[in-house]
């Protein structure tokens, strides 16, 4: 029925796959036992330089000669391990040992290559040593989202114009990766996003006005005013809700405002996260527009509602036993549920 | 008459082989596909997060909230260092809801003393119907830790009652008894970071037997010395690195372990959480996810995740192993019976056309196919209608290419993440692999077919589970 040669190739495939998958298994192994035994050395001697070259007052030329000869691997892995302790004159001290072994040259090169993963790799080297260059801002254009994100991450330290302009820009990066990585760098930007930042809101609309409000909530900042108010008659629901947490968190007479008119916002999310500023403001004047709130349909706006009122106080305490007696069941139960909270909770 | 009956008997027998051997080699040839494409996910993947700062998610404020959902059943003896496990993880956003599923050992009162518990009232929205809560904890010693205790409904009820009390954005789903490494969370959450339309993630499962582990943590990870669960260790890393991870580049995953996920909350919400009537809760969950992003043209990706580890303690007796194959078996028949809607059907994609169709027609019936094939092989062999030389040939296409393949997968294994680190346990990891195929594959086709009788006749039930509990810190000894 079988072709004994037939049987005896399908043996041979096999025995080969066998002996081929024992063979690398066990050899890699070998390998990384003796390449892991070399890295440790390697890291060791990178480390002892690194840090000799870094205590003392001058730059010993045989000492970086010693740290060049050390292998690459071990080489940026010592840099960037140190890179994560240090800050101000001593990163500096860094980037020149660095420089010295070209380190940072290799990493130039790499942001220049034709494949993402090895411009990653180059952008990785240059964020994590705060080296100010114009390659690693063009990349903040890259077209890999990862590349872009990491320049990004990189851009953090870099506050300067042009870079300010590119990362606004990629606020409607169509990848999220991006988006989240430059929302995060502006927020480590701290204030000094805020103004451009404010300028972009007043003149951009949509996902990226989105992403703005979102950083823009964050920096909780007065000039943002405007862009809120402007943004929160936005006929994306997402951009109006993105307003509205801004209002709140700005919390000033014309944010309180607004938010009462958001009450009345035909998306159920814009109408919890007004709710939800007001409450963050303590916005006591609001408590009859909130009680309203307390039958809206959605539970969500129902609890923000609730919690606002919570949140102002003896009023809003008032507006809450009120609902209790109410025809709306839906809000009598929210009210009770929340009067019944213990006062440590916050929901 | 007799001489063509038997004529016609031992046609059907040779016949029955060959289709067998086709079938093998056919499933094989697609475990090479997988492989191949796990080969390129990983290589991928690694180049991806090489020399990545994960710090910076750590300190972010706008890393997603996660809560971590996880449901207890009498487990008093080990829920005090799970969860100290799981407090410590390191995420800057977490709340951790424990869900006693009406335990009746003290799981609620070894939490209320370990953990300095008061009750608390909260306020909820019942999205799903569940069994009533009894009462809501807060620990004054741990901000992020909820306890809910409530009337028993099963896993699938206690997650639904944890989607409902949670406030993050994600929820991950994970066992009590399962302990995710420390780094697991930042990790797994990378692809909700990076795509606007991911709804889960899985990461990987490892077998924590024969590790040491000392409070809640891996110290070293070693291969069991056990047989049943050496060899378990070997099926996890093939299910995992090469299935799972194979699956993201070839049209997406449709299994996430129960033990180990991470989901977006409004998408389970809005999927109606977790079904109750089946023992394969987590697999029915996805696949509704999937499909109903389909339906609904919304987000749907499914990503598993190689790096993120979570540790489980594996069977060591053939009795307990065998309920827990039955009842993955039961879990992945009722799965597939309930959306056979999508079998190849165009309307889901990849999904309807490639995945589903696999699992149906290899996970699913491969013990029917496998049984058939064995018993004619021992039929033939008796009566003689088949040579050796054939059953020789059956034995290498069914059982000799997938252990070259098992042994590839060791090897993805320790080109990626490398976790064995000994040459002995390098030895037992290929022994395990060899061993596999000589009464451990045949006993889990016995149980996997008793489980399809189970489905078939309507059982639902989990069946007891014994757990021996992680091992403090001695040195790694046989069965432990």
């Amino acid at each position: 029925m079988i072709n004994q040669s037939l049987l005896n190739i399908v043996m041979l495939i096999e025995i080969f796959l066998l002996v081929l998958a024992v063979l690398l298994f066990f050899t890699h192994g070998l390998w990384l036992v003796a390449t892991q035994k070399r890295f440790l050395r390697d890291m060791t001697d990178a480390r002892d330089s690194l840090a000799r070259l870094l205590t003392r007052g001058t730059i010993n030329v045989e000492e970086i000669e010693r740290l060049r000869r050390v292998p690459r691997d071990a080489q940026v892995a010592a840099f960037l391990e140190a890179s994560r302790n240090l800050a101000g004159t001593g990163k500096e001290r860094l980037r020149f040992i660095a420089h010295e072994v070209s380190l940072l040259d290799r990493a130039r090169k790499l942001c220049e290559s034709r494949r993402w993963t090895r411009r990653l790799r180059g952008a990785r080297v240059l964020a994590r040593m705060d080296v100010a260059d114009p390659i690693v801002e063009k990349l903040l254009g890259d077209p890999h989202p990862a590349v872009r994100a990491q320049a990004a991450e990189w851009a953090a330290a870099q506050p300067s114009p042009t870079v300010i302009a590119a990362m606004l820009t990629m606020l409607a990066d169509p990848a999220t990766q991006a988006r989240f990585a430059v929302q995060d760098a502006m927020l480590r930007m701290g204030s000094t996003i805020a103004e451009p930042l404010a300028a972009f809101l007043e003149t951009h609309s949509g996902l990226p006005a989105e992403s703005g409000l979102r950083v823009a909530e964050a920096l909780s900042e007065t000039r943002f005013l405007p862009a809120g108010l402007r943004h929160s008659a936005s006929d994306n629901g997402g951009v109006r809700t993105a307003a509205a947490n801004l209002l709140g968190a700005i919390g000033s007479a014309a944010s309180a405002e607004r938010l009462l008119e958001l009450l009345k916002d035909s998306d159920a999310p814009v109408r919890a996260a007004a709710a939800h500023g007001l409450g963050r403001m303590n916005h006591w004047q609001a408590g009859s527009q909130l009680a309203n709130s307390l039958r809206d349909s959605t539970w969500r706006v129902r609890r923000e509602a609730a919690f606002a009122l919570r949140a102002i106080g003896a009023p809003g305490a008032l507006f809450l036993r009120r609902a209790l007696k109410g025809d709306d069941a839906f809000a009598a139960d929210m009210a009770q549920q929340i009067l019944d909270l213990p006062a440590a909770a916050s929901g | 008459m007799m001489p063509s009956f038997l004529g016609m008997t031992s046609q059907v027998v040779v016949d029955v082989q060959y289709v067998m051997l086709l079938y093998f080699l056919g499933v094989n040839g697609w475990y090479l596909v997988l492989l191949i494409s796990s080969l390129l996910e990983m290589n991928r993947h690694m180049l991806l997060i090489a020399d990545e700062s994960r710090h910076l998610l750590l300190s972010s404020t706008l890393s997603p909230t996660i809560s971590i959902l996880a449901p207890a059943f009498n487990e008093e003896a080990t829920i005090e260092g799970s969860l100290r496990a799981v407090l410590a993880l390191q995420y800057p956003s977490l709340e951790v809801i424990v869900i006693s599923d009406g335990s009746k050992d003290h799981t609620v009162q070894v939490l209320i003393d370990k953990f300095d518990l008061v009750p608390v009232k909260t306020i909820y929205e019942r999205r799903i119907a569940t069994k009533p809560v009894r009462a809501l904890y807060r620990s004054s010693t741990y901000p992020a830790l909820v306890v809910i205790d409530k009337e028993n409904g099963g896993k699938a009820d206690a997650l639904n009652v944890g989607l409902s009390f949670a406030r993050g954005e994600l929820v991950c789903a994970m066992d009590a008894d399962t302990l995710i490494e420390g780094d697991g969370l930042q990790r797994m959450v990378r692809p909700f970071l990076h795509e606007t339309d991911v709804v889960a993630t899985g990461g990987t499962i490892r077998v924590v037997n024969g590790s040491e582990v000392k409070f809640g943590r891996i110290i070293k990870t070693h291969v069991p010395t056990n047989a049943l669960a050496g060899i378990q260790v070997v099926e996890y890393l093939r299910g995992f690195l090469f299935g799972r991870l194979g699956w993201n580049r070839l049209g997406g995953n449709i299994i996430i372990s129960g033990a180990f996920g991470l989901f977006r909350r409004e998408s389970v919400l809005n999927a109606g959480g977790y079904l109750h009537d089946t023992v394969g809760e987590d697999m029915e969950l996805v696949l509704r996810l999937k499909r109903l992003s389909y339906e609904r043209s919304g987000p749907g990706k499914i990503a598993f995740v190689p790096d993120p580890v979570a540790w489980t303690e594996v069977p060591e007796s053939l009795k307990v192993l065998g309920r827990q194959r039955d009842r993955w078996h039961r879990g992945l028949a009722d799965v597939l019976w309930r959306h056979r809607g999508m079998l190849f059907n165009p309307r889901y994609g990849v999904t309807g056309l490639f995945v589903f169709p696999y699992y149906a027609f290899v996970e699913l019936l491969a013990p029917l196919i496998e049984a058939a094939g064995l018993i004619a092989l021992a039929f033939g062999l008796i009566t003689g209608i088949v040579d050796w030389k054939f059953a020789a040939l059956f034995y290498l296409t069914a059982y000799g290419l997938g252990t070259a393949m098992t042994s590839f997968t060791l090897i993805l294994e320790d080109l990626s993440f490398h976790r064995y680190e000994t040459f002995r346990d390098r030895g037992l990891l290929f022994w395990f692999a060899l061993l596999e195929n000589l009464g451990y594959r045949q006993m889990t086709v016995y149980w996997r077919l008793r489980g399809l009788w189970k489905f078939l006749r309507g059982h639902k039930d989990w069946g007891a589970q014994e757990r021996k509990g992680f091992r403090p810190l001695a040195a790694p000894t046989a069965g432990a």
